[in-house]
Formats: C-alpha cells, structure tokens, sequence
C-alpha cells in the first residue's frame, strides 16, 4: 500500500501537449509509487489515452518530463490493445521470444476458458483480445518494480474476467510494482484503486486517497459539478407482433437460440465470454456467417442476410470492435456518420448534396455531444469515447426498425453515457425494437426490459421485472443456480 | 480543451505541405529558366509536353480508380501496351473499320479489367500478386499477337485521331480532360466514390456499413481497364504503329504519379488533380533533363526515385498526422 516512503517509480512533471486547435495536456504532474494503483479518471477527450501515450513514447510531449526509477521498466495495455492482427495469440505473447504455446495456454487460462489461441488475433473477439493484451503486458517480468498502465483495459471485459483481472494487479502492486488505471467505471476504481488523479480538459484537477472519495464526489469532480443522472428503467412487457423472428439461429459460438424482438422493447443478452453473447449482434446483423431455420424481419422471411440487406430493412448496427468494423478511421467524422446511408442525401445528378451532408453531421454532432466538434477531423484523432459516440449517431441516425448494440458504451464516459442510454430509449420509445449485448451488468439492469442470459450457446434463461437482478444475472451467466 | 485557434484555412492550402508539387515545380522552372532557357522556354516544347503526357494521364487515372478501393494494379503497363496492339491488328490485320475497332479495343480493356477483378474477388489473390500475373500473361498476348514486330499500315485515317488540334491542342488532351472530369466527380461527388475511398481504407467496416466491397473492386478493375484501353487505342494512334516495347513503360510514371499525387491538396488520399499536376511536374523535370542533355537512363531514375520519395513521403504524412 502506498506508504509516503515507497519510492516514487514513475515521476510526471508539468507534461503539456497541444494538437491542432486543441490542448490535451496543461501542465499535469503525478507521481506513482511501488505497490500503488492510482487511477486516472475523466470525461471523454480529457487526455486520459495522451496521457498514457505520451508515457509510451508514442506522442512527444510539447513540454514537461517524464522521469523513471533507475531499472524501472513501462507495461502497456492500450486503448486499442495494439496487438498484430495477423498472429496468432500465441505469437503475440511472445513477440521477443520464441512461441511456447503451453505457457500461452497457461497466461490467457489466468482470466477464464481459454479460447483457440492458434488462430489469427484478428478473427477474436474484442474481450479475448483484452486478455491476449493483459497477459502479455503481465507476463515476463525480470524485476518487481515495474509500473503497468493499463488504459480502459476492462471495457470489452465481463465482471468475473475483470475480477481476475484485478487479482493478477493486486499481486503485482503486493510484489511492490505501481499501477496507472485509466477507467470510465467509477465502481472499478474506487474498489481497485489507492488514489485517483482527475482530468478535466486536459488539466489535473484532483490528485486524492480513495479513502476521502465516494461515488458522487468523483462524479462531480469528473464533470465540473454537472450532475450526472442516474436512473434507472422501468420494465415494461410489450406486446404486438415482433418485429424480428428468428427460430434455431446457430453460428460462432451460437448454438441456438430463438428470439422475438417487438417495436419499442429493448432485450439485454448477458453472459459469460464465448456463451454467444458477444456473436449474437453481429450474427442477426448477417456480418458473421451462420444459419437460422427462421428469420422474419417485418412478417417477411429474410432468408441470406448480409449487412446491405439488413440495412435497407431498417436494421441497424453497432459492432463491439469499434477500430476494425465500426468505423473507417482515415475518413473524416461526417464521411463515417453517412457511410451506411447515403441515398438520402444524393441530388439529382447522382451527387452528393455537400449542404445536406454537412448540416447532418452537425446535427449528430449536437444531439450526441461529440468533442471537439469538428465534423471534418479524421476520425481516428477523436477520442476512444467520443469516437464510439459518432459510431452510435450513426447508427440512430435513420431511426431504424431494429437496433443492434454490441457493448455500446465502451470507453463512454458517464455523462456520455447517459446521453446514449437517452438516445436507446426515447428511440425504443418511438418504436425501434434494440437488442444489446454488453458485458455491463449495470448497463443492462439500467436499459432492458428483458435480458436474455446465454452460457455455452444457448439461452439459459430469460430475466424481467424483479427477477433482472444483478445477482441472478451472474448466477445464471455460470449456471450456478 | 480550452481552444486556441484553427490552423488557418488559407495558409493550410497553401503550405508546403499540402501543394509540395507546386512548389517543386516553380522551383524546376526556375532552375532550367535560367540553365536553358533557349531550349526550355519554346512555346513548343510546352505543347508537345502536354500532349504526350496525356497518355500517361490516361494510364495513371486507370491506376488510381483501382488504386482508391484498394487494388494496386501493377498491370496498368501491359493493360495500355496490349490494347495498342490490339487495335493496330484490328486494323491492319482484321481490317476492321475504326467505327467497330475503337469500341472493341475498349471492351476488350474492360474485360481484360472483369478478369483481374475476378482473380482478385473470386479466388482471393492479392491484388498485387494478381496483376503481376495479368501483367505477364498480357505481355505473353502482346508478343504473340505481334510477332514481337512492329505492326504498320494502320491506314491514312487512323492517325488523325490522335494528332487533330483544336485550339491548338490535340484530341488525347480533350480526352483526358473528360476522363479526368468524369473520374473525379465519381469519387469526390457521388456516393460510389465515398464508398470506393471506404472499401480501400477498411474493407470490413465498408462492408458492414453496406457497401458491396466486391463488386466496385471489380467496378473500379474494368473502368481502369477501359481507360488504360483508350490509352492504348490512341498510342498506337499517335506513333501510326502498334509497337509492343511501348506500352509496358506506362507503369511506373502513371504509378508514381498516383502515388506522389496523394500527398497533394487531399492530405493523403488518392485523388485525380494531385494525380495529374503531379504527373506533369514529373515531366516537366524529365522534359528539363533531355533537355539539357542527360542521358535516357537518367528517366528511369528520376522515376524511380520520384516513386520512392513519393510513398515513403505519404506515410511521413500518415504518420504526422497521428502524432501532430
Ligand atoms: N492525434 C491527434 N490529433 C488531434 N487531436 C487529437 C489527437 N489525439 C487526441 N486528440 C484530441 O485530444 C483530446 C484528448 O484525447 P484523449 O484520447 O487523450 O482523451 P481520453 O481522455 O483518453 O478520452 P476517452 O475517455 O474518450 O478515451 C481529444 O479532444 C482528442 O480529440
Ligand atoms: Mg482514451
């Protein structure tokens, strides 16, 4: 624990960076000690990612030093990841070394079942490619006092990985390393961490014990004393033909599952890595390929799904793996908000309505509080948050019939977050039938009418009214009930 | 995030950074202004330059279109080499009228275009590799068609098509203007374009926003195959014979250009006006060198080092823009 004679690992002093037209970084100082875990907190855009580039060496600041204990090495875990897609988990372990699947097996097995670590990293999903980053950022440590950074790691994680998570930090920060935890979940730091460091635009303004911060006190020093809202849904039971009908749907880790989505609901899917829940989206979406006895989409069957055939039926999508499907990152923010849906802006002459298009954007960006608000920045130099919030206007954009959601608020702040949650309901309340999948029990207690939980594949059981409990969530998740 | 202002909208196009071709080009004519200006400033040298790169243009434009939704087409040399020769044989050995020739060699680049694309889509080979195949089996197909030989009389009528003037300009230049026009309204104006920049940048993304990455790949292969047949068409034109060494040393100016063309006023992305006024800035340079009496060979390295300072300059870009 954090004695004031630990000695300081990792020392930041008066770091600035500026970009174009901005200032992420004003003259932030921290300072992080053997067997300490400081969190580093802040809304979307705050510098939380420069910050920790910044220590990686990936950005150069523009002033300000960064100072190491002698022998004392960095750890990284990225935002997003930065593992290579075209290895292997196995290979990705063991980028200087050579490959030992065994030890890979044992590493990755640490968070839960282990998944097929011989395939390219690219084709896993967003929460097993965490743990193929965690385990390398944790493995092969020469010295104890190292200092590991791990920047919103547990977004794409489940409750039960996260706690695995969390042990292997406390043994680390035990055996005297420090730890730097950049995370929106506020529950997450105040159990993990021994102090936190507040960010706002770009300026510290916090640096305290846990021990003196409760939840609301961090959500007001978060947002400047903006009150967040926390509330949370009321379940309803709709009735009325489904909007979506799928019998024996099978495909990835689906086995299958049968669901009816009707207008205006919205259906939680929860469990545990590989039980289906993080194929499920994408699979009705038609982006992964599978198979189904049944599927109607508005009382007609809809026999080959394909992305393009879902989206002229009004089926929308938000993948969990923002970087590689969600977005085109060398495109500018408004070319990726109307990628899926172009017809509606085009002219007479086939063109573009440059007009048009650019007063959408503008609106998205309004309704969705995207930071800074430039729609011709490129969409890769947006935050983590405020990239996922473009990704999301995106898809409410045409008020679609059905709305996909695959961890939607991964890496979103709260205030953010909020605004998401509002923008699901009040379309779920004009008629769009939603589905998301999350890993955030929170997430799902707070949005859902019904929550499906699936384990191996299937549905193990359905939750609604008082039975939607975290509790029971979790239970059902590992069949332990 | 307090907000100090803007990187100035005007002093940002005009940067060096933005418009460097522009700038090298002022810098080239002042030097052979001064070096040889008897030779380099007649009105003549200009014209000829103009209309003997409008073939390239040509080539580079059927480079670019593939090059947008992701193909690198190594095979845009031979695709202009093999449709020259196809239209002098139409000509000279089928005797076919221009009326049906011209349209057949068109077709026959757009085919030639629809099987690399198969290739490419189909059977999943990398574009590079795939058009590195097609660019020997058209040359094989040039060779064989011709003889290796030069094919003669074309005919008293063909020639023109290359060499009428209007306005003192000769048709190949009107032809790439239109093509020029046509291709960047497609990619900068309609949503096709849109898409074939999204396709080239991440394909899965593309095809999960709906975008039917498979068919404009092989949208973009047969309009550049189209183009690079026009190309063909009016060189063989142009030198009254279908010469089988010609078409070949298309590649690298037109890739080159392509390449060096993206770094200009589009901060990275392919787009045809950087394409062309890099291109004739190539030129120019190459056109002061004859000029002033440098050797061929010293064409080849000027290209060669043009192309690698041209990459290796857009991924300077790239990165920048990440870390600025
Ligand atoms: N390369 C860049 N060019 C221009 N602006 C950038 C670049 N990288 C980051 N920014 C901007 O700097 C600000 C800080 O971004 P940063 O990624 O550090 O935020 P963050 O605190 O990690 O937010 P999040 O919680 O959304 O991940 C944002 O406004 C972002 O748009
Ligand atoms: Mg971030």
């Amino acid at each position: 624990m954090a004695d004031g004679l630990a000695p300081a690992l990792l020392r930041v002093t008066d770091l600035v960076k500026t970009f174009p037209g901005l200032t992420a970084l004003d003259h932030v100082s921290l300072e992080v000690r053997g067997g300490e875990v400081v969190a580093v907190v802040g809304h979307n855009g705050s510098g939380k990612s420069t910050l920790v580039k910044i220590l990686a060496g990936a950005y150069a600041a523009d002033g300000g030093a960064v100072v190491t204990e002698e022998g004392t090495e960095l750890h990284f875990i990225h935002q997003d990841l930065a593992l290579i897609g075209e290895l292997t988990a196995v290979e990705n372990l063991a980028l200087y070394k050579s490959p030992d699947p065994d030890r890979a097996c044992e590493l990755v097995g640490r968070f839960g079942p282990v998944f097929d670590i011989e395939a390219p990293v690219r084709d896993l999903t967003p929460a097993q490619r965490a743990v193929v980053a965690i385990s390398r950022a944790l493995d092969g440590w020469t010295h104890p006092a190292n200092v590991v950074v791990l920047d919103e790691s547990t977004e794409s994680l489940h409750k039960t990985e996260v706690d695995v998570l969390f042990d292997a930090v406390r043994r680390l920060a035990a055996d005297g390393a420090g730890v730097v935890f950049v995370s929106h979940r506020l529950d997450e730091v105040l159990t993990l961490a021994d102090r936190v460091v507040v960010l706002r635009d770009g300026r510290k303004v916090a640096d305290e014990p846990v021990a003196t911060l409760g939840h609301g006190r961090l959500v007001e020093l978060i947002t400047g004393g903006q009150a967040a809202m926390a509330h949370t849904h009321e379940t309803t039971v709709r009735d009325g033909d489904p909007v979506l009908t799928v019998r024996g749907l099978r495909g990835g880790t689906v086995e299958h599952l049968d669901l009816d989505l009707r207008p205006g609901e919205i259906v939680g899917v929860a469990g545990v890595l590989g039980s289906g829940r993080e194929a499920l989206p994408s699979l009705l979406y038609g982006a992964a390929s599978g198979a189904a006895d049944e599927l109607t989409v508005s009382g007609a069957p809809y026999p080959r799904r394909s992305p393009g055939g879902s989206l002229s039926r009004g089926i929308a999508f938000v993948p969990g793996d923002r970087a590689r499907h969600g977005s085109v990152r060398d495109l500018t923010a408004r070319e990726n908000l109307t990628l899926p849906q172009l017809r509606t802006l085009t002219g007479r002459f086939g063109n573009l309505s440059a007009r048009r298009e650019h007063a959408e954007a503008d609106r998205l960006f309004t309704t969705y509080q995207v930071r800074p608000a430039r729609p011709e920045q490129r969409f890769a130099l947006f935050s983590g948050g405020n990239q996922q919030k473009i990704v999301m206007a995106r898809a409410l954009r045409d008020d679609p019939a059905v709305l996909l959601l695959d961890e939607p608020t991964q890496g979103v702040d709260i205030g953010a977050k909020a605004a998401i949650y509002d923008a699901v309901e009040s379309a779920a309340a004009a008629g769009t039938a939603v589905l998301v999948s999350s890993s955030d029990a929170k997430e799902l207690l707070r949005l859902c009418d019904r929550v499906l939980v699936l384990r191996d594949g299937r549905c193990a059981a359905v939750l609604t009214g008082t039975d939607l409990t975290e509790h029971r969530l979790v239970t059902e998740g590992y069949g332990l009930s | 995030m307090h907000t100090p202002p803007e990187e100035h909208p005007v002093r940002a196009a005009l940067s060096f950074h933005n418009i460097s071709a522009i700038y090298i080009f002022v810098i080239m004519f002042i030097v052979f202004s001064v070096w040889i200006p008897e030779k380099f400033l007649q009105p003549g040298v200009w014209r000829s330059l103009l209309d003997a790169e409008a073939l390239t243009g040509l080539a580079a434009i059927a480079a670019l279109l593939p090059l947008v939704a992701g193909s690198l087409n190594l095979a845009v040399g031979a695709q202009v080499g093999f449709c020259a020769i196809l239209s002098a044989f139409l000509l000279s050995k089928a005797g076919l009228p221009i009326a049906l020739q011209l349209p057949a060699v068109v077709l026959a680049g757009a085919l030639i275009g629809y099987l690399t694309a198969l290739v490419i889509t189909r059977l999943r080979v990398e574009p590079i590799i795939a058009t590195l195949g097609m660019s020997s089996v058209l040359l094989a197909g040039m060779a064989w068609v011709s003889g290796s030989q030069q094919i003669l009389d074309l005919g008293p009528d063909y020639r023109r098509i290359a060499t009428t003037q209007f306005g003192g300009v000769t048709v190949p230049v009107y032809v790439l203007l239109v093509v020029a026009v046509v291709t960047w309204y497609v990619l900068e104006r309609t949503p096709v374009g849109r898409r074939m920049y999204a396709a080239g940048y991440n394909p899965e993304a593309a095809r999960l926003a709906g975008v039917d990455v498979a068919r404009l790949k092989t949208g973009t292969l047969v309009a550049g195959g189209a183009i690079a047949a026009l190309a063909g068409a009016l060189l063989t034109s142009r030198i009254n014979a279908g010469d089988p060494t010609v078409g070949p040393s298309f590649l690298l100016p037109a890739l080159t250009a392509v390449f060096l063309g993206s770094t200009q006023f589009r901060r990275g992305r392919f787009n045809v006006w950087g394409t062309l006024v890099a291109m004739y800035v190539l030129a120019v340079g190459i056109k002061g060198l004859q000029l002033g009496g440098s050797p061929r060979w010293v064409n080849d390295l000027f290209y060669g080092l043009a192309l690698l300072l041209a990459v290796a300059l857009s991924q300077w870009e790239k990165r920048s823009a990440r870390r600025r």
